[in-house]
């Protein structure tokens, strides 16, 4: 038994306030970053010092640090396992205040000036958490102990345990203060996209980009490059790292080829789009004045190239996830890109023969390599020498089973090919167990992998049309092939999209053998030994899953959520895989694998929505006297898209009732003025306009003739009123349909789809003008005399020249063509102006200061409402779908001598049914009390009951011409019941009132003041 | 009565000025990332004359005669415009052009011209209309337009119907510069500069008014 003492390098190494930050573990030279720009940051309040290039973790590790985070479920120290993406335990609070970012991987986050990074998960502090306790209590919090434990009483559930489970497991806190930056959408095209930027990738790019293809390379890193900037290799005689720069100048001296660096390829979707988000100034402190945060890249591609890479696989046994055991890959990444000793002794352990490469470079970074134990009982001699001669010792068919220190590593037990155990000091300890292909992107399509046993890997299998995948990323692992399959990836996808692509000629690379053989779980391991290391499942987590019966493999990953983390189990799916393999006695392709869905990595909702938020989350439309009403303060609501004026409150109106009654009353007895240009408008013309409109309308059009206009009602295929609104009659064969504001979209596409799809031999042409007119109804007794000083003179607007249901061209403003119409919907002498939009502001004022001296009001969507109800005319709640044209009151209007749409259907036995309701009026037998739509209507003295309803409410108003409320709604044989009282029962807001059944036509019934 | 309404009238004149589609929302100068030239010149443009053209059944050949001989223009392919200076035809789907002029009045004997032939159908309140030029004009586009704007895809003379943000929009390249023209909706043009200016601020850019009003 050998014991060497080591110190303890987990001690802080913060510097003082004032004094310039050491770095202990930073090489004396060498890697991939700016020695040059030191940078200075705080990690848990402590200050230290990195250099421009660093990630957080690289820089703490340069400082010693090797405590970053309590993991899950246990709150057991973690530190840095690896050196990308697939990171699962570095995961730490970056930045503050409204930028306050939970979850970011360390190994990701580039170091800026000021960087301020929190531990999750702890309490007090890092290095004593209070919950740490719940690794003594480890036995029970086994996988599936939510469900076990906490099943009963099931109330319990989402008041006491869940914020119990979630205050106790839980990652970082988001920030409270909305997101201060702004996000990015942008839309790109290419032929050859190339995913990834090691080797591989970059030999695609190159071959696509010299035969002429348009390309996008995206890399997810901020340095580009792969392995070949985290290993030392040779490449055509040179350094991996210079191979790397000379193919960027060359790509970035090609215009049709755009290098996306700091860019993550999330998902892949049908027909060749892709997403990706790119970083734009994640790595700065704030974003510069006027940039993006992120970018949010949809991608669409003739072409693809997945040159992803590979993700290293860690060795499952005891205390494998004590801070200081790390990834091979990632100790090399550290030691070679970023000059940083993850330790200055280290030890490796190792399955493979491309782990062995970390012993070199350990050795020419200057630090001790303490042993290399190999899970394998040989190797060649070259491994053993080479590493020999570094001074370590060589324990072939060796394994690790357990690990020791407080908050770090500090020795490794070993057991021996001949069952010794053996204590070894070490500081650090590298896992080489082999590598998986990512084969994330090439499984969003629902493509399942398929295992390679040559290389103990799934390696993509049928890729999603126009993809190939190359390099790692398709099992060829040695730089040679990821070179060689790129190139030839790259250009066989230039000559798919008809360009003469020529696969490059493969430069010499340093020889190198990559031959392993996993070992998916130690025997014989002390402690827990870690699968997912995100979300706390252990070995012994698959072992119970397999005694329970959760073998199948999405069983599994549901029961103990193993790969359920954040990290999608990047690290840690196959070995979870590879134990339930050995257990059932089945080969790793029997229990298959699951599926990884979008994103690769998580992405800020920020960036999905881009521009889209707070006021922009959707469009708002806005009608042309718009500009006048926020000048009045007028009160909006939102209609759809548009923002219409609701009722404009005047000095001393204590409430939005008292402005809509002096709205209504001004309209009743003077005059008022609403914009109704949200109503569609849509111009038909054609040979066979009229008969078109014959067709979709219900009502009969033959006899309307030229100069005027009729209401017109639609009906929908089966027989229910899809809208109603006007049809004008400009010119013998020249129409303007009118179609409410809530359904104007909905009538131009049925209209559409009638005259493309039903009647194409129609000659008709149709488009609609709803946005080149703005459209008034001046409305009251004195809306002629207001008018008159608004259209220019010469055009005789009295009744008898100009009637009810009139429409005419005019001209106003001294020429300006406009439009006249004789409607009304407030049941007074009314009409519609319609102007050309650019002078819409202009009518608008013109015919407020026409009726100034007639007390002219302008009047918003609740007064239009209001008047509505009183007239009884249905509206977008009467015309719910539900509705007939007989429902509604409308049948005595239907035409009899043609044929349109509706007709047949709405003769069904259930929509003719003499107990429909129908639409009638309802007033409270107690004037003083108020009436709520949505009430339902029951016998008096009826128990309430599905069987008793009787019909509902669907629209109520204060009347101020009458001085109380009243209502429209629909009940069973309405028109029969005149003068019948009924309860209106409303439940929901404590309502039951007698209401009395009467005519729904409140005011002026027998139309006098409408043809004046 | 009448008198009364005359008076009216003549005091009515001064107002009866048309209002840009873009009023309230864009102001003329410099905005965005400061320094340097600016990245994107956004030139609104609301004197233009604009027509929807839609061919009567079977009378398409007949209706590029008879524009040829009024206007001097074709009719475009799909996908296409054709333009003289600021005037001519853009495809805006089948059977159906946007005819657009540098003035209104340009398009008042275009519906006699055409009788028989297509319907005719003033727009010209109903787009607001907005040139987008400036060295990053396609760069700053593609954050908002789905289709390819690269030169191998989208050239002088292509146009497109298209949506950006949400709101549908009429898309046509002028030059090689690239100079674009862009027509949404006009109630939607305050909506429509909220993504423009936000799209363009980071290359710095300058809103100036066209000819006309």
């Amino acid at each position: 038994m050998t014991t060497i003492s080591l110190r303890d390098t987990d001690s802080a190494t913060a510097a003082t306030p004032g004094s310039a930050p050491v770095q202990p573990f930073r090489t004396a030279a060498g890697g991939l970053i700016d020695r040059r720009r030191p940078l200075e940051f705080t990690f848990d309040g402590a200050r230290y010092g990195g250099v421009q290039g660093d990630t957080l973790a690289s820089a703490l590790l340069a400082n010693g640090v090797r405590l970053v985070g309590r993991s899950f479920k246990y709150h057991r120290p973690r530190g840095i396992l690896t050196a990308g993406s697939e990171e699962p335990n570095a995961l730490v609070e970056l930045r503050s205040g409204a930028r306050r970012e939970p979850n970011t991987r360390a190994t990701t986050a580039e170091l800026y000036e000021g960087l301020e990074a929190l531990s999750q998960n702890r309490w007090p502090s890092l290095r004593y958490d209070a919950l740490a306790v719940n690794a003594l209590a480890a036995p029970i919090f086994a996988a599936g102990f939510y469900y076990k434990t906490f099943m009963w009483p099931a109330a319990f559930w989402e008041k006491l345990y869940e914020p119990l489970i979630r205050r106790a497991a839980g990652l970082g806190r988001a920030a409270h203060a909305p997101d201060p930056d702004t996000y990015d959408k942008a839309f790109a095209f290419c032929d050859v996209l190339v995913i990834g930027g090691g080797p591989a990738g970059l030999s695609a790019a190159l071959a696509a980009g010299r035969a002429g293809a348009r390309v996008i390379l995206v890399d997810e890193d901020h340095r580009i490059g792969g392995r070949l900037v985290a290993d030392r290799r040779e490449v055509a005689g040179r350094s991996g790292a210079d191979w790397v720069a000379d193919s960027l100048a060359e790509l970035d001296s090609m215009p049709d080829v755009r290098i996306l660096g700091r860019t993550t390829l999330f998902g892949v979707y049908d027909h060749g789009a892709y997403g990706a988000v790119e970083r734009v100034s994640d790595h700065l402190a704030s974003p510069p004045a006027h940039a993006p945060r992120q970018r949010m890249w949809r991608i669409t591609a003739r072409r693809a190239v997945l040159a992803a890479g590979a993700i290293e696989r860690p060795h499952v046994f005891g205390g494998n996830d004590r801070p200081g055991v790390m990834l091979a890959g990632a100790v090399r990444t550290y030691l070679n890109r970023y000059g940083v000793l993850p330790g200055r002794r280290v030890a490796l352990f190792t399955s493979s023969d491309d782990g062995w490469r970390t012993v070199s470079d350990v050795v020419a970074a200057g630090a001790e390599v303490a042993a290399v134990i190999d899970t394998r009982a040989s190797v060649a001699p070259g491994l053993r020498h080479g590493a020999e001669a570094a001074g370590a010792r060589v324990i072939l068919g060796g394994a690790v089973i357990g690990t020791k220190g407080h908050l770090a590593l500090n020795a490794i037990e070993v057991v021996t090919a001949d069952g010794r155990g053996e204590t070894i000091a070490c500081d650090c300890l590298a896992m080489a167990n082999g590598w998986n292909p990512i084969v994330h992107l090439d499984s969003h399509l629902s493509r399942r992998p398929v295992w390679d046993a040559a290389i103990h890997a799934f390696v993509p299998d049928a890729l999603p049309s126009g993809m190939a995948a190359a390099g790692a990323a398709s099992g060829a692992f040695t730089l040679a092939s990821c070179l060689e399959t790129g190139g030839r990836a790259g250009a066989e996808a230039a000559t798919a999209c008809g360009f003469a692509g020529t696969s490059p000629e493969v430069p010499r690379t340093d020889p190198e053998s990559v031959g392993h053989a996993p070992l998916w779980r130690v025997p014989g391991s002390k402690g827990k030994a870690f699968v997912d290391f995100q979300n706390d499942v252990a070995a012994s987590d698959v072992e119970l899953a397999h005694r329970e019966g959760f073998r199948a493999v999405e069983l599994l990953k549901r029961y103990t959520t193993l790969g359920m983390a954040t990290d999608q189990g990047k690290t840690s799916n196959l070995a979870g895989l590879g134990i339930m393999a050995e257990l059932t006695g089945q080969p790793i392709p029997s229990v298959g694998t699951t599926m990884f869905r979008p994103p690769f990595t998580p992405v800020a909702i920020g960036a999905f929505a881009g521009h889209h938020r707070g006021k922009d989350f959707r469009a708002t439309r806005h009608v042309p006297s718009h500009a006048w009403c926020e000048e009045q303060g007028a009160v909006f609501v939102e209609t759809g898209l548009w923002l219409r004026p609701a009722y404009f409150p005047r000095a001393g109106e204590s409430d939005w009732l008292e402005t809509v009654n002096r709205e209504v009353n001004t309209v009743r007895a003077h005059v008022g003025v609403c914009d109704v240009t949200t109503l569609g408008k849509i111009d038909i013309q054609g040979r066979d306009a009229l008969a078109f409109i014959e067709r979709v309308c219900a009502n009969p059009f033959g006899t309307l003739p030229v100069g005027k206009a009729r209401y017109a009602v639609l009906l929908r295929e089966d027989g229910f009123v899809l809208d109603d609104g006007t049809v004008a009659r400009l010119g013998e064969s020249h129409f303007v349909m009118t179609a409410s504001t809530a359904n104007a979209a909905r009538v131009m596409q049925h209209l559409e789809f009638c005259r493309q799809w039903l009647w194409p031999e129609l000659d008709l042409q149709m488009i609609s003008v709803s946005e080149q007119w703005a459209q008034y109804a001046v409305a009251g007794p004195r809306a002629r005399d207001t008018l008159r000083a608004v259209i220019d003179p010469g055009f005789d607007l009295s009744n008898e020249a100009f009637p009810f249901l009139a429409c005419a061209d005019v001209t106003v403003g001294g020429g300006i063509p406009a439009r006249l119409l004789r409607i009304s919907f407030s049941g007074e002498l009314a009409y519609e102006l319609a102007v050309p939009a650019a002078h819409g502001d202009a009518a608008w004022r013109a015919i407020l200061q026409a009726g100034a001296g007639h007390g002219i009001t302008a009047y918003g969507s609740e007064a239009l409402s209001v008047m509505r109800i009183e007239k009884g005319h249905a509206a977008g709640a009467e015309i719910n779908g539900q509705t007939t044209a007989r429902d509604l009151g409308l049948g005595g209007m239907l035409a009899r001598k043609k044929d349109y749409i509706g007709r047949l259907m709405k003769e069904r036995p259930a929509l003719t049914d003499p107990d429909r309701p129908i639409l009638v009026g309802f007033r409270p037998v107690d004037p003083g009390q108020r009436l709520r739509a949505g009430a339902h209507f029951l016998a008096i003295g009826a128990a309430p009951s599905l069987e008793a309803d009787e019909g509902s409410m669907t629209s109520v108003a204060f009347s101020p011409s009458l001085g109380h409320w009243i209502g429209l709604g629909l009940i069973r044989r309405g028109p029969e019941r005149h003068g019948q009282r009924v309860r209106a029962y409303d439940p929901v807001r404590n309502g039951d009132i007698e209401v009395e059944i009467c005519s729904p036509v409140f005011v002026d019934p027998n139309e006098e003041k409408l043809r004046v | 009565m009448s008198d009364v309404a005359m008076v009216g009238a003549e005091k009515l004149e001064s107002i009866w000025k048309p209002r840009s589609a873009w009023a309230g929302y864009a102001r003329a100068g410099r905005h965005g990332r400061t320094g340097g030239e600016a990245g994107i010149t956004l030139t609104l443009r609301d004197e233009v004359g604009l027509a929807t053209l839609i061919v009567a059944d079977g009378k398409e050949a007949a209706l590029d005669r008879a524009l040829e001989a009024s206007h001097g223009w074709s009719l475009p392919e799909a996908g296409r415009a054709a333009l003289a200076g600021e005037e001519g035809l853009i495809w805006s789907g089948p059977g159906q052009w946007l005819a657009i002029a540098g003035t209104r009045r340009r398009l008042d004997g275009l519906a006699d011209a055409v009788t028989g032939l297509a319907s005719v159908t003033d727009q010209s309140d109903g787009r607001a209309l907005v040139r987008v030029s400036g060295p990053c004009a396609r760069e700053m586009l593609s954050k908002g337009v789905a289709i390819d704007l690269h030169p191998r895809a989208f050239r002088a003379g292509s146009a497109a119907v298209t949506s950006i943000a949400h709101i549908g929009a009429q898309l046509w390249q002028r030059d090689d510069a690239p100079t674009y023209d862009l027509a949404v909706a006009r109630s939607f043009a305050g909506s429509f500069w909220s993504w423009l200016s936000h799209a363009a601020a980071e290359f710095g850019y300058g809103v100036e008014h066209g000819p006309g009003r």
